[in-house]
């Protein structure tokens, strides 16, 4: 009891004045005092001549960015190049956004990816990008203001923009073991990091763009569209401005001959009249709802001809088309290739209300 | 002794009994009280048969008593003098014939003694070798005022005081069934403290009592000053630093321990009643609960639950994420704290406990001195010196606001006995998760299980009914506190030899 009583203080005394960690190590966790840190935010991976080049954004209290770069074989050994480098220990552990520059999205994601995984800071929620006609380190270095703090703000933001949305590396990594495809949101390298559509990769490489019309057309297929106003235009009728709160979709599978020949996506649309003459008639409000659809039905057909194109299910329509069809489930999975398939869209719009007491 | 163990059955009591040997006189009776300045011996002539003598403790009688009730009708009533003899007149003052309230006869120079300490007078006859004690105690006493210690919003004022007696008859007045049992007992060599151990039978289980009363008739010490002077003897206390008798100043909540089925102790001296068992449960309890809306309570409850932990485990979570696991604390708030740290030049274990360290000293230092002076201290410690600490970077303000939660948080807790003793735990956690991180405060916290699991009050278990099964009925006020109608029955774990409570 007495030795206890002794040896209890003691230890603690030894543990706190730091002289028992060297002895202690493969014991107890290693302790690293947070004040000795840069946390990095933002990671970036771009293409070299031989390797990769990283570049960590660690951001401040006050907003203020400081970057560090260091390039090498791996994208290991360029982090603990780069951790080398200042005073501070660079901690991965608050990384919310990987950047992956074009060239080396052209190359492969999976190097990136794969570090994402096995790494033990790391997160697979970190959210991914790729910089369309850019590397990461442009977008990183040229960034206006904080770059971690702008791309923060822009997957706050996602829910009010209908032709972006975030997409984590685990997300990502799930869709290329599943089918071999996926996509990333798209950055601009200019200062304000704006979205740019999507890039779709295949075979764990970039292989097209997703912009415009086509990355509307993936959000609604997703059903990730809260507030996206479109410019309504009956025949005959004034403009409308409508907006888009919600848009459900399922993928049903087409059979001639009882054989799968195509995939057909089904989107339900609803919005609300924003701006323009009232729709209280029931004929002004079909011819709305008419050419509502029509817009959205060519947006998620221009994403559905990108899944021809490419012949890859970045979108997983596959397997949404067997939840509907489970007892075709393996039919439907390895089946013939999206190329061979004819996709098509049905869409039916819906407008609830308006803003004003009219109607 | 006149008070001496009174219980059936009870343990031999290990003081020399009798404590005074010898034939009862006046001459031993003043060699008791060798050098005793408030000793008195007065000769009082009994006309036509001789002269007695009366002996007193000044101080302890109330002078106005012994002369009217023993000294007057001593030189007025004729019918003694015309007794005859000495024995003839004891006799009859024994019967009555002085009109004090309690007369007993005394043969033993311990008995006799005992009487003098407790406000009675002797008189002795000569040739007799038995004296007639009287009661002529003086009944000064703090009056019966509200509890000071406990803060009552709604419930009865009349805490319990220093007089023994008094708090019986509080508690007599509360519970007016004639089925509450006061058993006393003599403890300490010295103090000889009345000991009143308080139950309702057939309502409380008789082990209980027996118990209890088995512990305090092996106690032999030299006296009862404290509360931990019985606490300590009867429970466990040397393995724990958490409280396992319940103690309170106020009679509502001790009468509604008692109709429980609990066992209540009155110490003479000492203002508070002890209610055993006690569990963790029962230190969560604020006694205004039951006055609350049980919604209110409930959620007080709850409050005061997460407080507990709070109290217990923040500075020791604090220490685990800004040492080991960064990667838990949301990035705005690592990033503030870290430049909150910045220029720090101590760990943040260190700080942490250093902190704690400072909390303890304010807060004894505040409890030392008088109340005003108290608060200038806490204040000038906590604004005055903690701000500088933190302007000077020798704190950092993350630190401050950590252990200021952890130390108000702990406030809240109805028993100052449990905050203590998760005062005791918050620092060995914070030395763990200094160690280990949240593997150490995790190591920590199971060690406290361990260690509360292990715990018993009276044979019942300390974390009943988390750990223990109450019954698939127990509705006993643990996290939710019911409607008091819903709740039937008294908690089965103190074994009441009646559970049911209401209709």
């Amino acid at each position: 009891m007495r030795r206890g009583a002794v040896l209890l203080p003691a230890a603690a005394l030894l543990l706190l004045s730091g002289c028992a960690a060297p002895s202690l190590t493969g014991l107890l966790p290693y302790a690293r005092e947070i004040e000795d840190m840069e946390l990095v935010r933002t990671l970036g991976v771009d293409a070299a001549e031989e390797g990769v080049t990283v570049t960590a954004a660690a951001g401040g209290a006050d907003g203020e960015t400081g970057t560090a770069s260091a390039g090498a074989d791996t994208v290991s050994a360029a982090v603990l190049a780069m951790q080398v480098q200042g005073e501070s220990y660079l901690y991965f552990g608050h990384v919310g956004q990987l950047l992956l520059g074009e060239d080396l999205a052209r190359r492969g994601v999976e190097e990136a990816l794969d570090y994402t995984l096995r790494d033990v800071e790391m997160r697979l929620e970190t959210a991914l990008y790729l910089v369309r006609d850019g590397t990461a380190a442009e977008a990183l270095e040229g960034a206006e203001g904080s770059a971690p703090d702008r791309l923060e703000a822009l997957a706050d933001g996602t829910g009010l923009s209908a032709d972006t949305m975030t997409r984590s590396v685990k997300d990502v990594l799930a869709d290329l073991a599943d089918r071999g495809a996926s996509f990333v949101p798209a950055l601009a390298a200019d200062g304000a990091l704006t979205a740019a559509g999507y890039g779709i990769l295949k075979d764990g490489a970039l292989a097209a763009w997703a912009e415009g019309e086509a990355a509307k057309g993936i959000n609604l297929i997703l059903g990730r569209v809260d507030a996206d106003v479109v410019d309504a235009a009956p025949p005959g009728q004034p403009p409308a401005a409508l907006r888009v709160v919600g848009a459900r979709s399922l993928v049903r599978p087409v059979y001639e001959n009882g054989a799968l020949a195509g995939l057909r996506v089904e989107c339900t649309v609803e919005a609300n009249l924003a701006e323009g003459p009232s729709a209280v008639e029931e004929d002004r409000r079909q011819a709305l709802e008419a050419a509502l659809a029509e817009i959205e039905r060519a947006r998620i057909q221009a994403a559905l001809d990108l899944a021809s194109a490419q012949d890859a299910d970045y979108l997983g329509l596959r397997r949404a088309a067997a939840l509907l069809a489970p007892w075709r489930k393996t039919a439907l999975l390895d089946g013939a290739g999206m190329g061979e398939l004819t996709l098509t869209a049905r869409v039916e719009a819906k407008i609830q209300r308006s803003y004003h007491a009219d109607g | 002794m006149a008070r001496k163990s009174q219980g059936a059955g009870a343990a031999p009591h290990p003081r020399k009994i009798p404590r005074f040997d010898g034939p009862l006189t006046p001459e031993a009776l003043g060699e008791v009280f060798r050098d005793c300045v408030d000793f008195t011996r007065r000769p009082v002539a009994l006309e036509g048969l001789g002269e007695l003598t009366l002996c007193y403790l000044g101080g302890m009688v109330r002078m106005e008593r012994v002369s009217d009730y023993v000294l007057r009708p001593l030189a007025e009533d004729a019918q003694l003098r015309a007794c005859g003899s000495m024995a003839r007149a004891m006799a009859r003052m024994e019967e009555g014939a002085l009109y004090n309230l309690g007369v007993a006869r005394r043969d033993t120079l311990d008995q006799a003694a005992a009487d003098l300490v407790a406000g009675w007078c002797l008189l002795f006859f000569p040739g007799e070798r038995a004296a007639l004690s009287f009661f002529t105690g003086t009944e000064e006493k703090r009056s019966v005022s509200a509890p000071a210690g406990e803060t009552v919003l709604k419930g009865a004022r009349d805490g319990f005081v220093e007089s023994v007696r008094t708090n019986t008859s509080i508690v007599r007045r509360h519970l007016k069934a004639p089925e509450l049992r006061i058993k006393e007992q003599t403890v300490g060599r010295q103090s000889l403290t009345l000991v009143d151990v308080l139950y309702l039978e057939g309502v409380t289980d008789p082990g209980l009592v027996e118990q209890l009363w088995d512990k305090l008739a092996d106690m032999d010490v030299d006296g009862v000053f404290s509360t931990g002077g019985i606490e300590e003897y009867i429970v466990p206390a040397h393995r724990t630093p958490f409280p396992l008798v319940q103690y309170t100043e106020r009679s509502d909540r001790f009468c509604a321990g008692l109709c429980e089925g609990r066992v209540g102790l009155l110490i003479d001296g000492i203002p508070l009643g002890y209610l055993t068992p006690a569990v963790l449960g029962n230190f969560l309890q604020a006694p205004q609960d039951k006055s609350n809306s049980w919604l209110l309570a409930t959620a007080l409850t709850l409050l005061r639950y997460g407080c507990m932990l709070l109290t217990l485990f923040l500075p020791a979570l604090y220490v685990a994420m800004v040492t080991f696991h960064q990667e838990m604390i949301p990035t705005r708030l690592a990033l503030s704290i870290i430049a909150a740290k910045q220029d720090v030049p101590f760990r943040s274990a260190f700080e942490v406990i250093v902190l704690l360290l400072a909390f303890e000293i304010l807060q004894e230092a505040g409890l030392r001195l008088p109340q005003s002076i108290g608060q200038t201290v806490s204040i000038i410690g906590g604004l005055v010196v903690g701000s500088a600490a933190v302007e000077a970077k020798i704190i950092s303000p993350a630190v401050l606001i950590v252990v200021a939660i952890a130390g108000i948080a702990g406030y809240t807790m109805p028993s100052q006995e449990l905050a203590g003793a998760l005062r005791l735990w918050r620092f060995l956690l914070a030395v763990l998760a200094s160690a280990a991180g949240l593997f150490g405060a995790v190591m920590g916290a199971a060690a406290l299980v361990v260690h509360l699991a292990g715990l018993e009050s009276f044979g019942v278990p300390y974390l009943t009914p988390f750990a223990v099964s109450a019954g698939a009925q127990a509705r006993e006020h643990v996290f939710l506190r019911r409607p008091l109608p819903q709740i039937k029955q008294r908690p089965a774990a103190l074994r009441p030899r009646n559970r049911r409570k209401q209709r």
